[in-house]
């Protein structure tokens, strides 16, 4: 190890150099300006109407990976841990793409893939749970807060998750 | 037409970026709202260690990166950035786009070297705003104990009337790329109270943070 990394050596400062700050410039043609920022937010508006569809095979992986949970053993890691992944990028792409109900299902399933230790019939239950609401969000079309439905659908699996 | 909402109107034409997803709809997004904010070159890679392949011949200069990927994971990637000793470019500003929100992940991310962390769901608006950070605020890299990577502050407390704990040698800095030198270095923020973890904010995660909070932790 050098003696530079050495948890007790003096810390050191060292100034990188500047390539990025010399290729940017302020102002004119082409730079980021409201109607740039406004462009933008119009590509992800576009791009919503085809999340629907890649979120369903996503949903239909899911759905498939639970399925193998409930048959397996209540500690089946692997199983376990592809669910999260699979959830995981669910709620990182909900919101990102106009479905932040999504995202909050998503996040709510993730909880119990993350702090359960072990996923017998109540975990399957309260899972089941969220996979049929995502299933709604999907069929349903639930943009934004989903209106009434979405905002009803919200408040009980909140209910839910915190009566335990 | 001016941002007229405290942005400013940077050109960034001429930078080229590098996304790292696993996820090839996330990878589009992204890609997306750079093209539309003027971004000419964008190059995608699947995880960390085909970033690192790409790093070599690609000078990217932003990298925006999961962390949830495999085999190689953001968080291995960032660390062979900044510390591999084959690293084709250590100091290449990278954003962390993660749903990993709770105040342990943002400090992890940190203290492996990350320049901006920005919370997943991720728009135009608070993509840029983490761009416009890495231009406005350059920061120097420290080299500290197994630590290499861009200075944990981000402010300086000109009101700071405690001792310099870690004070060794003079206040002088350095203007050589590569070339080190011995420093004050203040406490960093991990080491002050956490911000207010409440908010709200846009994909706020159960037990994670909002991105405004987690800016003002990171702004400790």
């Amino acid at each position: 190890m050098a003696d530079e990394n050495k948890p007790d050596a003096a810390p050191q400062f060292v100034k990188p150099p500047q390539t990025l700050q010399n290729k940017i410039t302020k102002g004119g043609p082409g730079a980021v300006n409201l109607a740039a920022l406004a462009k933008a937010e119009a590509v992800i508006e576009n791009l919503s109407d085809d999340y629907l569809n890649w979120v369903s095979e996503d949903f239909v992986r899911l759905e498939a990976a639970f399925n193998t949970l409930k048959k397996g053993a209540p500690d089946d890691k692997a199983n376990i841990d592809a669910m999260f992944s699979i959830v995981h990028d669910m709620k990182g792409q909900g919101g990102s793409f106009g479905y932040p109900l999504m995202t909050q299902i998503s996040d709510l399933l993730a909880g119990i893939l993350e702090n359960s230790e072990t996923f017998g019939s109540r975990e399957h239950k309260s899972m089941r749970v969220y996979i049929d609401a995502m299933r709604v969000v999907i069929s349903h079309k639930l943009k934004d807060d989903g209106g009434a439905e979405g905002k009803q659908l919200l408040m009980g699996l909140t209910l839910m998750r915190d009566k335990g | 037409m001016g941002t007229n909402n405290g942005m400013s109107d940077y050109n960034l034409a001429r930078l080229n970026f590098l996304i790292v997803d696993d996820n090839k709809h996330m990878r589009a997004l992204v890609k997306s709202i750079l093209h539309a904010l003027g971004v000419k070159n964008v190059l995608e890679a699947g995880d960390g260690a085909d970033a690192f392949k790409e790093l070599r011949h690609f000078p990217a200069d932003v990298i925006i990166s999961d962390w949830n990927m495999s085999p190689l994971d953001g968080m291995d990637f960032v660390r062979m950035v900044r510390t591999g000793s084959d690293s084709p470019n250590p100091f290449v500003p990278i954003i962390m786009l993660t749903g990993y929100t709770e105040m342990n992940r943002v400090m992890e991310a940190r203290d492996s070297g990350v320049h901006e962390f920005l919370a997943k769901p991720v728009s135009a608006k608070k993509l840029y705003s983490r761009i416009r950070s890495i231009i406005e605020h350059p920061r120097s890299f420290v080299r500290a104990g197994l630590y290499f990577g861009p200075d944990r502050r981000r402010k300086t407390n000109t009101n700071y009337n405690g001792s310099e704990r870690r004070k060794v040698g003079s206040d002088q800095s350095v203007t050589t790329p590569g070339v080190v030198s011995e420093v004050a270095v203040p406490e960093a923020a991990a080491e002050k109270p956490a911000a207010d973890s409440g908010g709200g904010g846009d994909g706020e995660e159960e037990g994670g943070m909002s991105q405004d909070d987690i800016n003002a932790l990171l702004d400790m």
